[in-house]
């Protein structure tokens, strides 16, 4: 995981969590003791109704016993009676509906409504008769339609019960201080008597005719119960509602609150708490991404600067802090300048090494060249040996078989074909001798026989060889040689050798007419021995190849003179077992110069 | 004027008369007596013409004698140039081309030779002592009609001419 999304969430537990728990339980003590005052709230509220009311009937009861312990009321004056209950009626303002006096027996004998009739089977006129003051139940008025009860109590003369006192007293005045009580926008009281029916509610028409099915409150209530619980009331509302039994009137009195109303400070609080904690969780957020930001910015450029420094950029990363990162990044530049320093030294050593490289694989190359060259040579050489071998050969050959096929040929064609036939035996004696000599010398196997030689005795042989060939072409070879020449060391035969393929070489090379000198002379501690021809010269760029084995500047020229250009390869070979070398001077059309060195004999 | 236009003008002037004398020819065609005869002896001649081409004279004339003998007319050159001057003077039925030779060597010959439109029905064998296979097939890529190694049996060589004969006169 990248180091910023652990630091926003690191941030985010640490702060979240301790933030939700601490508005939790706030909001969780604040509900408590919001709640607590509401159901105080509520149950004040019910508290005061049922005091309300209990002054109230109280009030009602006093008025009824004094009027039943009225004298008035034992006066047989009619006419005074009504005027006196009338006052009352007045005085009350509709709280009383009707006066009635009944007599033992139930029967009406006096009402302020001029009614008439036996109530001897009413409950309050048998309750009343018995001596107590009785309260009836609630019921609607048969003559007003409103919600009213009768109160009656017995009327004693000395003693003695002479008759009932009775009044018909209506609710609504009650009903009008009720509806005074502050219980709340959304508040509702109502009052229930034992059997669960309405017998006060803001709404009139409910009054007696409804029951409430299923309410909690009024479940409660009947079962003569107090409390305060939240439950769903009849109009399916969630509400919080307390309910209070008054067992004087065997009322229940419910007072309920919309749970929400009820709770508006507590959803006011969590509402609060829910913002103040997602406002907090939005600085730590913030804050979190500046923290990283300044922690990470840094690594990331240090990431790359490590990444460019794998790459091969050895750019030094720019070092933006003081702190930890800022030395790492630090050391990291030091490494990478040193790297750098490395590389650029590798570097160095690598392209030397490749110089080196190219310049042995060059070497390689011309080596490989002279190899097959040299192969190519070898091959052509055997090539050509074979063919200077087999040519004679097959000479020799026809020749034999056109002479044994012809008994009587004519003796001079017999001479021709013999002539021919030894001719060719020479030929090719010759060139067997040259390739066993030239393959002795390059085995290091020719043996020399080192003993003072004599330049001119030398030279009078090879003239002996050649002078026949020279005179053929019209070529004079002069001798410059003083006579006080000392002695060399050498083999005689060799030499001879020697100067009879230099010799041969300049003869082939010389046009008819030309010149060879042959000379030689002392120099000091040595002899040197040179011979110049008259010839076409050899061309600068092959001077240097003439010595090579198996070179030949015309391959096809060398029959004239027999031998298959091995005779400068030979000489050279004799020369160099003599611990010298033989050197060419030449130029196109001016003729060549061959020289050698050689050690002067002992005097 | 060519040889064979000189041939065509001495047969005319034998036709119309038979004992006209080679001084009289020489005169009326305007070139020496001797050359006259050697034509006619020329035309007279019906033997196969064999031109020999080899720059060693050694080898040359053993050879030359053994054809000879067999009744052919040889004819002998001794460079490239000269077989090809020969060649085109002779029309020989028959070359025996040497390869290694200084200068024009066999092959150049050989590939002259075949350009040349009265040539196209001469045999050549190519005679070298150079028995390398590279060799025989440049040779007779080269348009030879045969190859015959040195030292060769005469008797061979012989019978590979009169094969060669053949084909000629089959063509």
């Amino acid at each position: 995981m990248r180091i910023r999304s652990e630091i926003i969430i690191f941030f985010l537990l640490i702060s979240v969590i301790p933030l939700s728990i601490v508005a939790y339980i706030s909001y969780d003590s604040s509900k408590e003791a919001i709640s607590g005052s509401v159901m105080e709230k509520l149950l004040g509220a019910t508290e005061n109704t049922g005091n309300a009311i209990d002054n109230w009937m109280a009030a009602r009861k006093d008025d009824i016993r004094v009027i039943s312990q009225s004298r008035i009321l034992v006066c047989t004056d009619k006419k005074q009676l009504r005027e006196y209950l009338d006052t009352f009626e007045r005085e009350y303002r509709g709280v009383y509906r009707e006066f009635f006096i009944l007599d033992l027996n139930g029967s009406i004998i006096f009402s302020t409504l001029d009614r008439k009739g036996n109530a001897g089977n009413e409950r309050y006129f048998t309750e009343a008769a018995n001596g107590k003051l009785y309260v009836s139940d609630v019921s609607l008025s048969e003559i007003t339609g409103y919600s009213e009860m009768i109160i009656a109590n017995p009327v004693k003369n000395n003693g003695t019960i002479t008759g009932i006192m009775a009044a018909r007293v209506s609710l609504e005045n009650l009903y009008r201080i009720i509806e005074n009580i502050d219980v709340g926008k959304s508040g509702e009281v109502f009052i229930v008597n034992k059997d669960g029916n309405i017998i006060f509610h803001k709404n009139r028409s409910m009054i007696l005719l409804h029951s409430i099915p299923d309410n909690h409150a009024v479940r409660e209530v009947t079962y003569e119960k107090n409390g305060i619980d939240e439950y769903v009331n009849y109009k399916g509302e969630k509400v919080l509602g307390s309910y209070y039994w008054l067992p004087l009137y065997r009322w229940g009195l419910i007072v309920e609150e919309k749970t929400d109303e009820a709770y508006t400070g507590v959803v006011a609080l969590g509402r609060l708490m829910v913002t103040v904690s997602f406002f907090a969780i939005i600085g730590v957020v913030f804050l979190a991404l500046v923290i990283s930001r300044r922690l990470t910015e840094p690594i990331k450029s240090l990431e790359n600067g490590a990444l460019g420094l794998v790459k091969g950029n050895f750019r030094p990363i720019p070092v933006t802090s003081r702190n930890e990162i800022g030395h790492l990044t630090e050391i990291l530049n030091q490494t990478a300048s040193e790297l750098l320093f490395i590389r650029k030294k590798l570097e160095d050593r690598i392209q030397l090494a490749n110089h080196d490289l190219e310049k042995k694989n060059q070497e390689l190359i011309e080596a490989n060249e002279g190899l097959k060259k040299l192969d190519e040579m070898k091959s052509e050489f055997i090539s050509l040996v074979s063919h200077e071998l087999k040519t004679p050969l097959s000479t020799i050959k026809v020749s034999a078989e056109y002479l044994e096929s012809d008994d009587n040929a004519d003796p001079f064609e017999r001479k021709e074909m013999l002539r021919i036939i030894i001719r060719n035996i020479d030929r090719q004696t010759r060139m067997i001798n040259e390739i066993l000599d030239l393959s002795k010398i390059e085995a290091g196997k020719m043996e020399f026989q080192f003993e003072n030689v004599d330049m001119r005795e030398t030279v009078n042989s090879v003239i002996e060889n050649i002078g026949q060939l020279a005179m053929k072409k019209k070529i004079t070879i002069s001798l410059d040689i003083p006579d006080s020449l000392p002695q060399f060391i050498a083999d005689k035969e060799k030499l001879i050798i020697v100067l009879n393929n230099l010799a041969g070489n300049a003869l082939k090379f010389t046009p008819v007419g030309g010149s060879i000198i042959i000379s030689a002379k002392d120099l000091g501690d040595s002899i040197e021995v040179r011979m110049k021809d008259t010839g076409i010269g050899i061309e600068k760029e092959k001077l240097e190849k003439i010595f090579d084995k198996f070179y030949q500047v015309d391959s096809t020229s060398r029959r004239k003179i027999g031998g298959c250009g091995l005779g400068l390869s030979i000489a050279s070979g004799i020369i160099r077992a003599h611990g010298s070398q033989i050197h060419v001077e030449s130029e196109t059309g001016g003729g060549s110069t061959f020289s050698f060195r050689l050690k002067k004999a002992e005097p | 004027m060519n040889r064979d236009a000189i041939d065509d003008r001495i047969l005319q002037l034998m036709k119309k008369d038979s004992n006209i004398s080679n001084i009289e020819m020489s005169r009326i065609i305007g070139i020496p007596e001797n050359e006259i005869a050697a034509r006619i002896l020329n035309i007279s001649d019906t033997r196969p013409i064999i031109l020999i081409v080899d720059d060693d004279m050694d080898s040359l004339l053993p050879l030359k004698r053994s054809l000879e003998r067999e009744n052919y007319k040889v004819v002998e050159a001794y460079s490239g140039r000269d077989a090809l001057q020969k060649a085109t003077a002779e029309t020989p039925d028959v070359i025996l081309l040497d390869l290694m030779m200084p200068g024009m060597d066999g092959y150049d010959v050989c590939n002259r030779l075949k350009t040349e439109m009265t040539l196209k029905n001469t045999q050549i064998i190519m005679l070298t002592a150079r028995d390398d296979v590279g060799d025989k097939v440049r040779g007779l890529e080269l348009g030879a009609d045969d190859y015959v190694t040195k030292p060769f049996n005469l008797s061979e060589l012989k019978a590979r001419i009169k094969a060669a004969l053949r084909r000629t006169s089959n063509l």
